[in-house]
């Protein structure tokens, strides 16, 4: 048996198949490392990440159970006898409440969607957030919309509020989106008012910076920091945030410059993957047009 | 309990564990914390059975963690091959029969393997710096392992140890 190779009668058989291991694990980072995106390796994890996106669906009921086990342990330290009136005339209240208010809640996350599709004319897909990362390191989000809904990688993605990240990976119907609070996240930035350009960056704290700014840049707090478009990662004009702290350095340059994200990963539920935007689908669609006309002809 | 029972057990252990990474880990995280359910589980097989556990088992879970967390696959696997074997190696020699030296064990490798795994996170690409990396993730989530494993300890040692030796005389085994 494989678990029991390290008995005493066949020290010499374990040893070699320990640095046998070892050596796979290392072969295997190193296959990793030097793969692209598209290598057998990335694949085969995109792969189990579409399996498992039902398993972390699941986790969504489990985390409303761990609140309310919270809940309930907060309602037992509660005077007995207070609790027991209240119960039983709150009862079909509470409920009623409780429903309506998901309700209220979540068609005002739609309507924000909606509204947020109107201001800026997107083209795109609405998309329920049925998975978080299971890995601490990672600052990722699963999604219920891929390959088969339009999705690709690369694409924008937006909460009700603005930008919150982008497609990493996509298989048939699920999609992981790496958002911008990731350490791994950068997105070319603009501050909206003085039009200085520079880099967002994620951060394990979770916040936001924005880096390389040119050394007369202007910012203040309070300022609203969009997407510039440059280098085609992210679609451009599109909001970041807002900048909450600005750390001069010598000169009054400004060195350190921390932007607050538009929504906190724990907090989306739904979001929106962008295809396209305003003048953008329309130039897509003459295109279209004219290829379609081109081919009649 | 037979040994092959206690196979048993480790297997039925191992998916569990997987399950309750992808499932639980993700909606029971204190702000940058995450447990992790494998890393817990391997070490605790390995303190519990330091004769009877093996690189396989850890090899084959780290895979899984790296595949369904989305770590740089076999780094996971790496540390687990490697740390198991260390905690096994470790309990086997330090071993005083009181619950202090198997639970201090635990602690030191989860804490390597986490700041192992954050040095992976910071070779293979990752912005961040060594000190962020320590204080944001590695130093949380494996005190977040260390809770995960004194909580499972008392049951690891109940179904996955090995059975003891018969006879008069015959030493416990915790």
């Amino acid at each position: 048996m494989a678990f029991r190779n390290q008995n005493s009668g066949r020290p010499l058989a374990g040893g070699i198949l320990l640095v046998a291991l070892l050596v796979v694990s290392v072969a295997l980072v190193t296959v990793y490392s030097r793969e692209g995106a598209d290598g057998p390796l990335h694949s085969a994890q995109n792969a189990v990440a579409d399996a498992i996106a039902p398993l972390k669906l699941a986790g969504a009921g489990v985390s409303s159970g761990v609140e309310a086990a919270g809940q309930a342990a907060a309602d037992a330290t509660a005077d007995e006898s207070t609790l027991s009136a209240l119960r039983e005339s709150n009862a079909e209240l509470r409920e009623l409440v409780a429903q309506t208010e998901e309700y209220r809640q979540e068609a005002q996350r739609l309507q924000g969607l909606l509204d947020m599709k109107d201001r800026y004319d997107i083209e795109g897909a609405a998309a329920r957030v049925v998975g978080k990362s299971a890995t601490a390191w990672n600052q990722t989000i699963t999604i219920d919309a891929g390959s088969a809904e339009g999705v690709e990688a690369g694409m924008t993605v937006m909460g009700s509020t603005g930008v919150v990240g982008q497609v990493a990976s996509v298989s048939e119907h699920s999609s992981e989106v790496r958002l911008l609070t990731d350490s791994q996240s950068g997105a070319a930035a603009m501050v909206q008012s003085s039009r200085a350009e520079g880099i967002v960056r994620g951060s394990l704290e979770g916040l936001l910076y924005l880096e390389d700014l040119d050394e007369d840049a202007e910012v203040a707090v309070g300022d609203v920091v969009i997407t510039s478009g440059l280098g085609g990662s992210y679609v451009s004009g599109l909001m970041i945030g807002t900048v909450v702290r600005v750390e001069a350095g010598q000169g009054g340059t400004p060195s350190t410059v921390v932007v607050s994200p538009n929504d906190a990963a724990s907090a989306l539920e739904e979001v929106m993957v962008v295809f396209s935007v305003g003048s953008q689908a329309a130039g897509d669609a003459a295109d279209d047009e004219a290829a379609e006309g081109g081919e009649a002809q | 309990m037979t040994d092959e029972k206690g196979t048993l057990a480790l297997v039925i252990g191992a998916v569990i564990a997987v399950a309750a990474q992808v499932v639980l880990a993700p909606n029971i995280a204190i702000f940058s914390a995450q447990p992790n359910f494998i890393v817990a589980f391997c070490l605790l097989a390995a303190i519990v059975r330091p004769a009877a556990s093996g690189p396989v088992l850890p090899f084959v879970l780290g895979l899984a963690s790296d595949f369904v967390t989305g770590a740089p696959v076999g780094s996971t696997a790496l540390l687990l091959v490697l740390f198991t074997f260390l905690a096994a190696r470790a309990f086997a020699v330090l071993n005083n029969d009181t619950v202090f030296m198997p639970l201090l064990i635990f602690v030191v490798a989860a804490l390597l393997i986490e700041m192992l795994s954050g040095a992976f996170f910071l070779a293979l690409g990752s912005g961040v710096s060594v000190l962020d990396a320590f204080v944001y993730r590695a130093l949380p989530c494996g005190l977040y392992d260390c809770v995960v494993g004194l909580v499972l300890y008392p049951l690891a040692a109940r179904v996955l140890a090995p059975p003891a030796p018969m006879g008069p005389g015959a030493p416990a085994h915790l």
